[in-house]
């Protein structure tokens, strides 16, 4: 028996012993290798490889290609996002067009989706027993992309809902899922709100071009943020902030300079924060104006950002050719907590 | 049989002064920038018709094999690049008889787009070249050169081949001389399912097949003794689906059409030479992202019109100068190409000298303009010294360039029209002994890169190549080789040894894809009718991360063929096992290449 499957074997055993015995605390058995602490996958190389885990304990142990090393396999070829829900993991797994699904606590493969209703996946988001999945399709056919609907007990495909062009990062409010159409390897300027109790469009919102980031505040409120059609293109427009009404579909928009393109839009304790020209700044979701000034001491051009519990975490990417590093940084003061090394491309912090 | 030994014996050229003039402007006319006489402090080495001929090989497996070159394949037959003394694969030069043929759109060759047995020579000379031949020319050159010969000959030759993995190939070569006239006709083609499984999965090349179609002609006219002209053509076309990796599969295709004309016209007089060369160059790619969806394509094209005069004087026998102009127009057109045009014009200059009998050097510089970028002033300096008839040092520094691509300046996004040329600066010496059967040589070499054009990211999804990166490669080069003829048997003994340092200047790290450690060695040994060869290359291991972080193993490969003539020499027969120990490698990460594998092949020759 593999020390993994132990692992397992002593986890199922105490999930079991616990369920049986009375309140009486017994200590608590450890679920896994990687239960306290949080995760950044990497994409890995672009054109031939396969993206990793990494996984940073709680105790400041950096554990590298946590997948390969307990399941003695890679993962794929561009890991583009990971999502946690409950007990499993799911990594999104682009370019090999899977969606791998692992215990979180342990990382130990439990199912692989793939087929026909995964083609180019970008994103998972989950909510109500239900997995949600952006898909591309064919990144050069314009109407072909989807949402993938999976059951979470039994991974099977529930539907598959056809949207626009390019859709990428998801948000769950409520009872809705928000689809931001990016627009893959062109641009898009829509959100597409589809009703999750039964998986239909209920509405298709016109927005600022690229939206690239949705997050959702402390209210409920939705907030929404477009890069702007950037100066390459030839036809260069501003980004802009929205604030989402959840209900109604009201948009308020806060727009930036015709040179501005912000991204990686966070919220953390009523406040918001992106990414501009290799800055951050913050704001309060109150706040009429957007922020003149960006936070001092958090340059940088960051691959991805989250913001948790007043810490900033930014991943530098380098020179895409080798390993990256994640740099934690106090928001408020500036200061650079720690730097650590990541796998190849750091594409996404993920916290359980 | 004893051709076969002949193959071996001329293999390299001499480099010993040849007092009169008359032969120097032969050997000139003939070999024209690859000529021994001008590269004095380098090893310019000649695989032959006879090696050539009897294989049917893309450019790429005969150089690995005979040259001890390193190339990186992504999954056999797809595309090969090389890395020559650690340079990247735009600083290799590759001619077609003195016209650079390197793609103007990514300054590259494929070593798998070019078949060798439709040339009838090969030079090759490592070592800075670009102020005789041109941009690129930083690791070293190839030349593919086509022969011409005013003599009473007819040949026709059939090659039939089939191979492991739904593999068959055939050439049919007509040649036709007489003392005015010369035809030579060379057409070929190759299919291949390709299909072979990655050694230790479940997997197989399921995307791999290809097809590809070769033609060469040569055409010479002898107008008087001293006037001659030449035509050349060489034509290819390669269908390609593109191997899935280990992590992901793949259902892309690439298409690449070459075509490529050139007129030549020389004048061999007893005090001078003169060589005029128009070229037509053709490429024209086609990438489908999925080969069942013809509408995800992307196309690229270029062609180049190139007017070359190259002119030798003799002043007495022992100093002579050259001098040459080569103007170029390149049209790039494509997807993410707009209508380019640039003009480029560069000219060069040469002194040759032979003070005393023992020392011979060259003095050379190149200069030019273009519509598109500054063209550096580069020099180079080489030299041989004979200590005895046996043994020679030789010495060489030389400045060289290689401009920027149409991708780099053009590509729509990211393209950058400010980019300035790669500049190197290098350096080496060598030492050759040579005594009856036995060649043993040994050399050290130092390239100083900078302003290395590298694609660099401006924002996450927008990146654009600049001018950054600085690199300091050196290394150590061992070759030996032994013939020996004893009545009816003869062997022949070659190995190669090559160490190279090419490290990052920023990071002091070695560069991805340079083996430290590449070794090859040959072992002919034929014996009336039978021959018998076995060949074997180590690659040393590679790292995948500028980091150096991770890497893939090195690896050992042993082919082996047997060979047997019939009919009077006029059928042979040749047996190949290819990768004889199932080793499983990859020659870039994710990408297996084939197990054990057979060739069958028959030639005719009438």
């Amino acid at each position: 028996m593999k020390k993994s499957n132990l692992v397992l074997a002593i986890a199922f055993l105490a999930a079991f012993l616990s369920s049986c015995s009375d309140d009486n605390e017994e200590p608590k058995q450890p679920l896994g290798d990687y239960e306290n602490g949080y995760f950044v996958s990497n994409e890995g190389p672009f054109q031939n490889g396969s993206g990793t885990i990494s996984f940073v304990g709680d105790n400041g142990a950096v554990s590298q290609s946590v997948y390969k090393t307990v399941n003695g396999e890679d993962l794929g070829n561009i890991v583009n996002s990971m999502y946690i829900s409950d007990d499993k993991a799911y990594i999104v797994v682009n370019n090999s067009n899977k969606i791998v699904v692992v215990n979180r606590f342990t990382m130990k493969k439990e199912a692989v989706i793939l087929g026909e209703n995964i083609i180019n996946p970008r994103f998972f988001v989950a909510d109500s027993g239900k997995g949600f999945i952006s898909n591309w399709g064919d990144p050069f056919n314009t109407e072909d992309d989807f949402i993938t609907v999976i059951d979470l007990q039994t991974n099977a495909i529930l539907e598959k809902i056809q949207v626009g062009e390019g859709p990428e990062r998801m948000l769950i409010d409520g009872q809705k899922l928000f689809v931001c159409l990016q627009g893959g390897y062109g641009s898009n300027n829509k959100v597409v709100v589809i009703n999750i109790s039964n998986n239909s469009i209920d509405a298709t919102l016109t927005t600022g071009d690229v939206p690239n980031s949705i997050v959702a505040d402390s209210s409920g409120a939705v907030w929404l943020l477009c890069g702007g059609n950037p100066a390459w293109t030839g036809s260069e427009t501003p980004g802009s902030l929205y604030k989402i009404d959840p209900t109604s579909y009201e948009l308020d928009i806060k727009e930036f300079t015709s040179t501005q393109h912000p991204s990686l839009l966070n919220t953390d304790n009523g406040n918001l924060y992106f990414a501009l020209d290799g800055n951050v700044y913050g704001m309060d979701t109150n706040d009429v104006e957007l922020p003149a000034n960006a936070i001092e001491g958090l340059g940088g051009q960051f691959y991805t950002m989250n913001v948790k519990d007043g810490e900033l975490f930014a991943t530098d990417a380098g020179d895409f050719s080798s390993e990256g590093t994640l740099k934690v940084f106090n928001l408020i003061s500036g200061d650079l907590l720690q730097t650590i090394t990541t796998g190849i491309v750091p594409g996404q912090v993920v916290f359980p | 049989m004893k051709r076969l030994l002949l193959l071996f014996i001329g293999a390299f050229g001499s480099l010993h002064a040849q007092s009169d003039s008359i032969n120097k402007l032969d050997e000139i006319i003939l070999r024209g920038n690859f000529s021994p006489v001008l590269n004095s402090g380098y090893e310019v080495r000649v695989i032959p018709d006879s090696i050539l001929k009897n294989n049917f090989e893309s450019l790429g497996t005969l150089l690995q094999k005979q040259a001890n070159f390193y190339f990186k394949q992504n999954g056999n037959g797809m595309v090969s690049s090389i890395s020559l003394r650690g340079t990247s694969a735009s600083q290799t030069g590759v001619y077609w008889n003195g016209i650079g043929i390197n793609s103007a759109l990514n300054g590259q060759t494929d070593f798998n787009t070019l078949q060798a047995n439709s040339f009838d020579q090969l030079e090759v000379r490592k070592g800075g070249g670009s102020v005789l031949f041109g941009n690129g020319s930083v690791g070293g050159a190839i030349n593919l050169k086509d022969e011409v010969n005013f003599n009473n000959v007819q040949q026709v030759r059939v090659l039939l081949g089939l191979a492991s993995f739904d593999t068959y190939f055939t050439q049919l070569t007509g040649i036709w001389g007489s003392d005015r006239f010369y035809a030579k006709i060379s057409g070929g083609a190759q299919t291949s399912e390709n299909d072979y499984p990655y050694l230790n999965t479940s997997l197989e090349n399921d995307n791999g097949a290809y097809v590809n179609y070769n033609l060469n002609a040569t055409l010479g006219y002898k107008i008087n003794e001293l006037h001659s002209l030449r035509f050349n053509t060489s034509i290819f076309d390669n269908d390609r689906e593109l191997s899935r990796t280990l992590s992901a599969e793949s259902r892309a295709k690439l298409k690449n059409n070459d075509r490529r004309f050139l007129l030549d016209w020389t004048y061999l007089g007893s005090r001078y030479t003169s060589s005029l060369k128009v070229a037509l160059l053709h490429e024209d790619f086609q990438y489908l992202f999925d080969k069942n969806i013809s509408a995800n394509e992307s196309m690229g094209s270029s062609d180049r019109l190139i007017g070359k005069y190259d002119f030798t004087y003799f002043l007495k026998n022992d100093m002579f100068f050259r001098a040459g102009v080569e103007f170029e127009n390149a049209r790039g057109n494509g997807n993410n190409i707009n209508e380019v045009s640039q003009d480029d014009f560069t000219g060069y200059a040469l002194m040759h000298h032979e003070p005393w009998r023992k020392f011979t050097y060259n003095l050379s510089v190149r200069a030019g303009a273009s519509s598109a970028y500054d063209i550096p002033v580069i020099y180079s300096l080489d030299a041989r010294y004979l200590f005895t008839s046996s043994l020679s040092l030789r010495g060489a520094y030389s400045t060289n360039y290689r401009l920027p691509t149409f991708n780099d300046l053009y590509w729509e996004p990211g393209g950058n029209p400010e980019l300035k040329a790669e500049f190197s600066s290098s350096g080496e010496i060598g030492l050759d002994y040579q005594i009856k059967n036995l060649r043993v040589g040994a050399g050290w070499y130092v390239i100083k890169s900078k302003d290395l054009i590298q694609w660099r990211p401006v924002t996450q999804d927008f990146w654009q190549p600049v001018n950054i990166d600085k690199a300091s490669n050196q290394g150590l080069e061992f070759m030996a080789s032994y013939e020996r003829l004893i009545g009816r048997h003869s062997v022949v003994l070659r190995a190669n040894y090559d160490y190279t340092l090419a490290t990052d200047d920023n990071s002091n790290k070695q560069l991805i894809y340079v083996p430290k450690h590449r070794a090859g060695g040959i072992l002919d040994y034929s014996w009336k009718k039978w021959g018998f060869n076995y060949n074997l290359q180590y690659v040393g291991k590679v790292f995948t991360t500028t980091s150096n972080s991770e890497s893939l193993d090195d690896y050992l490969l042993s082919d082996i063929s047997l060979i047997r003539s019939l009919c009077k020499d006029i059928v042979t027969l040749n047996v190949k096992v290819n990768n004889l120990f199932n080793v499983n490698y990859q020659s870039v990460a994710f990408r297996p290449m084939p197990g054990r594998n057979y060739v069958l092949q028959l030639n005719f020759k009438i």
